[in-house]
């Protein structure tokens, strides 16, 4: 038998090149995501203990406030104390982007835990140091002056130096005087605090939890490297999701190699070869298969991850990502998994070699079966978990829990894989039909072949339907849930743009040449008069709300009653009553926090009619739907310099969050990709088999009158049948999951959730699929074309 | 009358439906060449039925090949139905096959996913002409088909499988019908049917039908005998009596 099944190794290598790349694929993303996760545990737990290096004590849970309070009584004592957290502060001037993470640096030498790069660290007031990563990607350099915070609240600083601060938790990107920060002790996130110069025993009256500085910092470590894991495990679903695809290409090359075979193994058995032989081959041949798949994958991936890391940091200088290294565990089960997933596919289709009878080999010149019907219980147990799979999900959707819903997907899944051999080559008969109607006889040849062996068709289809199934589900409740935040963003930021005056009032021309800007949709002036508030807020434009305000706004703004005063968060008073002064008069309201209308305060004009002379203080800006955020902002800009005004970019925050869903929605997909790229191989493979086994056929047709090109054109009219019909079906069974996911679980939590269904996005992924199962024919389809008609006549 | 012709290098071509000149096919090469044809001329008169004979291996499947455009020759012309196939390219000599070749196989004539009536239709089909529906109906007739058109070719018989891949061959009205050994599989009975209707094709339509046999009663239905032995001609009769062909034959062996 041994030369049996080296000879077959021989012959059949090229046949099984899909089936070692669906496990090429499968392990190597295993064995990346070893890499990327490892490069991430080591990043993220790599700068934890550097804070806490000179501590004593570290303090948690503290607000803002207890910390400016813990610093106090530490510089009291005689110690030291600093502060590790951040607050998000407005920062202009050079390219420094709207909004940035501001920690502080700490007075104490010793407690500096950052290392300077460049220049030195700040003497004083008035002086900062950036992140030198976070320096690079913004812009930043030795000697920028910048105004951090808001309002009366501002600061001008200077940069003065660039340092390394590789934590993971407690790293900023700016980092100011504890003395300047503190101003804005309200906002400011603390994290923990470092206290230097007494223990734990010591510090039992602070607020907040004081904790032992070693046993801090190992829960820290453990607790970043849970996030890793978390992330590990998200990357494992989909490779786990990639493996299953894997799993139904091979057990498909496996069947079609093994009918190919038929009349050899029952030739095997005529000259005398046992079942138990001829079995033990072809296992044998399987695990060879999986065994150099598998080694190859691990290969491939160990490169591939080491690759994208070296990739990502060059990229982004700042991204948490140390070291790569492999876990021996790790890689031996990858390994163990291509050989499993490997043998398990070949496991039903070595089983049919079994009944191969020797008879098979004497009889006359046979055809591949033609006519697999599909079984009777096949069919019967299809429908049977269709009816209760989509039972399921309405119970689901009636009662809105998700277990039903997980079953019933389940469940009315594999029926429709069940039912496939029936329901698929239907599906594709219609699309045939259509086709012919225009495609003539390529179009008809090609319908026929696809479907004339319905099994073989239905298995081709099921790994691609699989992907795009699970792909559009995604895509649609992820425009689902860009819907709801669309509608949260509205509410956060309802005017796209503002134009706010810092000196005198507006010309009253500005509306105009505002609403002449390029993709600026509306634009409304503001009345209103500057003022003086008192608690801290400082100078302000204190506004009304104006009537035709609806022409701008996304979503409501307050409507301030008479006697009270919308405050912007970043400029919130420490008091429930504020004074405000304009010339001399004087005014109290009181204080209700809000925003969306940038840096001003928002009264009812009954109460801005007994403040003074309104004049025009602002323009609110709409952009046109599909404008980008900064070419307006860039040409508002140029406007507010001037007339001495001063540019809000609401949109730009917008297009940030949008810019993470798009992020999200790409990163899903592309790790869908991966699943539908296997099955895409898989299909080129079938249909690349067919080519073989229709040899004879194909030299029949050109020697009838076929041209190459027809020839072709059948090939790739069957690969495009087969892909799109099986991504039409997948869309359509992937945006009713994604319906009734919705229905299940967002609806109970969110009373106003509907439906989103991303169109454009659908249709690509159907066009895509469409393009990719043309480039899958491209190779079998030249082949196939090359051959001599009287050379495929030969062959026996 | 028996007659042998001579074999010449300049055949005229008018009164010939394929004419081939010097015409070599090398296998494979340096040692391990296989020289299937040496250096053949030969002209198929029109209207004939000519069949051609030889030992296994002497070149006669592969002369048809050259002759009827499904194969390059080495060296060497074919012209057949006055057109020289050298000078077209794959397209134009496939187009070329499909308007004015038939063509009937030893084995594997039919495509497995069409019926019999649309596997006769296929030349038409791929020409994107309309059938002749007196002739179609009438070659249904004569091959006795009729009730045979909507089964696949799997439930027919060898010979029923044949018969249907003769009347694809002629449907279109073909200059020339190739056969390739077209009874090799067929009993004597279905043998003689298929034969037979060949030979009413020749008579009553004035076909002009190529077929390679290595059987004697198949030659005996055809007018006139090639015998082709190591990738040379080595006769061409004319009516041949069943003792002087198996005597030229027997020269051969
Ligand atoms: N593709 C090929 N490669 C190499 N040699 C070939 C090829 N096809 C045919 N030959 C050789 O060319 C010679 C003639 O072959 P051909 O098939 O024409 O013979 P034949 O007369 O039809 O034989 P048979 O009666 O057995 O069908 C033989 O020696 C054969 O081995
Ligand atoms: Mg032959």
């Amino acid at each position: 038998m041994r030369t049996v099944l080296l000879a077959s190794l021989r012959t059949h290598t090229r046949r099984y090149v899909a089936a070692v790349l669906a496990v090429t694929i499968g392990v190597g993303f295993v064995v990346a995501t070893n890499a990327i996760a490892s490069a991430a545990r080591d990043g993220m737990v790599a700068g934890v203990a550097l804070p806490y290096d000179d501590a004593d004590a570290v303090v948690t849970d503290l607000s803002g406030a207890e910390a400016v309070t813990l610093v106090d009584r530490a510089a009291r004592a005689g110690d030291s104390a600093a502060v590790l957290g951040w607050t998000m502060q407005p920062v202009r001037g050079s390219r420094v982007s709207d909004r940035v993470d501001v920690g502080a640096i700490a007075d104490d030498p010793v407690l500096r835990w950052q290392v300077v790069e460049e220049g030195r660290f700040p003497r004083g007031p008035g002086e900062a140091v950036a992140d030198v990563n976070a320096a690079k990607s913004e812009g930043v350099g030795v000697g920028d002056p910048l105004t951090v915070g808001a309002g009366s609240r501002a600061v001008e600083v200077t940069v003065v130096g660039l340092v390394d601060s590789p934590s993971a938790s407690v790293g900023a990107t700016l980092y100011l005087p504890w003395s300047e920060v503190t101003a804005w002790s309200q906002t400011l996130y603390v994290d923990s605090v470092a206290y230097r110069g007494a223990g734990p025993e010591e510090l039992s009256g602070v607020p907040g939890t004081v904790r032992d500085v070693d046993e801090f910092v190992e829960d820290r470590s453990t607790e970043l490297s849970q996030g890793v894991n978390v992330l590990a495990y998200v990357l494992l679903l989909f490779a786990a999701i990639a493996l299953t695809v894997a799993v139904l290409v091979i057990a498909n090359t496996f069947s079609i190699l093994f009918a190919q075979r038929t009349r050899d193994f029952a030739l095997l058995r005529c000259v005398g070869a046992t079942r138990r032989q001829v079995l033990r081959s072809v296992r044998v041949e399987a695990l060879l298969l999986g065994a150099v798949s598998s080694v190859v994958g691990v290969v491939a991936g160990a490169g591939l991850g080491l690759g994208l890391v070296a990739l990502v940091r060059e990229l982004s200088p700042r991204a948490p990502l140390g070291a790569v290294s492999f876990s021996p565990a790790w890689l031996a089960a990858a390994l163990v998994t291509g050989l499993v997933v490997t043998l398990l596919a070949a496991w039903l289709p070595t089983r049919k070699v079994v009944r191969v009878s020797p008879l098979a080999a004497l009889r006359p010149d046979q055809d591949v079966d033609v006519h697999t019907a599909a079984g009777r219980l096949r069919i019967g147990l299809g429908l049977a978990l269709v009816v209760g799979g989509v039972g399921l999900l309405a119970a689901s959707v009636a009662v809105t829990s998700v277990a039903p819903m997980l079953a019933g997907g389940i469940a009315s899944f594999s029926g429709l894989l069940l039912l496939g051999p029936v329901l698929v080559p239907a599906l594709i008969r219609l699309g045939g039909g259509a086709l012919g109607r225009v495609g003539g006889t390529t179009a008809r040849l090609a319908t026929g072949n696809a479907v004339r062996n319905p099994r073989r068709t239905a298995a081709t289809t099921a790994s691609l339907l699989v992907g795009v199934t699970l792909t559009t589900a995604v895509l649609t409740g992820l425009a689902t849930a860009r819907g709801s935040i669309d509608g949260e963003m509205a509410t956060q930021h309802p005017v796209d743009l503002t134009l706010t005056a810092t000196g005198d009032p507006l010309p009253t021309t500005l509306v105009g040449d505002v609403r002449a800007t390029p993709d600026v949709a509306a634009a409304v002036a503001v009345e209103g008069v500057r003022a003086e508030v008192s608690h801290g807020v400082g100078d302000l434009r204190v506004l009304t709300v104006p009537d035709d305000a609806g022409t701008v706004t996304h979503a409501a703004l307050p409507r301030p009653r008479p006697g009270e005063i919308w405050l912007p968060y970043d400029v919130a008073p420490d008091a429930r009553r504020v004074a405000v002064t304009v010339g001399g008069r004087d005014v109290t309201l009181r204080v209700r926090l809000g925003e969306g209308w940038d840096l001003a305060g928002l009264v009812a004009p009954a109460t801005l009619a007994r403040l003074g002379d309104p004049a025009p203080q602002a323009v609110w800006v709409r952009a046109g739907g599909g404008a980008d955020a900064e070419d307006v902002a860039g040409d508002l800009e140029a406007l507010a310099v001037n007339v001495d005004a001063e540019l809000g970019n609401g949109l730009a925050q917008r297009a940030y969050v949008t810019l993470q869903l798009d992020v999200l929605t790409g990163a899903v997909v592309g790790l869908l990709g991966i699943a539908v790229v296997i099955a895409l191989v898989g299909i080129g493979n079938t249909l690349g088999l067919s080519v073989l086994e229709r040899g004879r056929e194909h030299s029949l047709l050109r020697a009838l009158g076929l041209t190459r090109r027809q020839l072709r054109a059948t090939l790739a009219t069957e690969a495009v049948l087969l892909s799109v019909v099986a991504t039409v079906l997948g869309t359509a069974v992937g945006v009713a999951y994604a319906w009734v996911g919705n229905e299940a679980m967002v609806r109970p939590l969110v009373d106003d959730s509907p439906m989103v269904l991303p169109v454009r996005q659908l249709a690509l992924v159907v066009v895509v699929a469409g393009l990719a199962g043309l480039a899958s024919c491209l190779l079998p389809a030249r082949r196939a074309a090359r051959v001599a008609p009287a050379a495929g006549l030969a062959t026996d | 009358m028996t007659q042998i012709l001579s074999s010449s290098t300049d055949l005229p071509t008018s009164g010939f439906a394929a004419v081939a000149r010097g015409l070599t096919r090398t296998y494979g090469r340096g040692d391990a060449a296989v020289h299937a044809l040496r250096g053949v001329d030969l002209g198929l008169p029109v209207g004939r039925f000519t069949a051609i004979m030889g030992p296994s291996g002497s070149g006669k499947s592969t002369l048809m090949h050259c002759l009827a455009g499904l194969d390059q020759p080495t060296s060497g012309s074919v012209a057949v139905a006055g057109t020289a196939l050298e000078d077209l390219d794959d397209t134009a000599l496939t187009l070329f096959r499909r308007e004015h070749l038939g063509f009937v196989f030893q084995s594997f004539n039919l495509l497995p996913m069409l019926t019999a009536g649309q596997n006769i239709l296929l030349p038409l089909e791929l020409a994107g002409r309309q059938p002749d529906r007196q002739r179609h109906d009438e070659l249904i007739a004569t091959l006795g088909l009729g009730d045979r058109l909507t089964h696949r070719p799997h439930e027919l018989s060898g010979g029923q499988q044949q018969r249907v891949a003769i009347a694809r061959a002629l449907v279109h009205e073909p200059a020339v019908v190739f056969a390739d050994e077209p009874t090799g599989n067929l009993d004597s009975e279905s043998s003689a049917e298929v034969l037979g209707h060949l030979r009413r094709t020749v008579r009553e339509l004035g076909q002009t039908v190529v077929m390679v046999t290595h059987e004697l009663d198949a030659a005996a239905y055809a007018d006139d005998v090639v015998v082709i032995a190591d990738g040379t001609i080595r006769a061409h009769l004319v009516e041949p009596s069943a003792d002087q062909l198996v005597a030229t034959l027997r020269g051969e062996r």
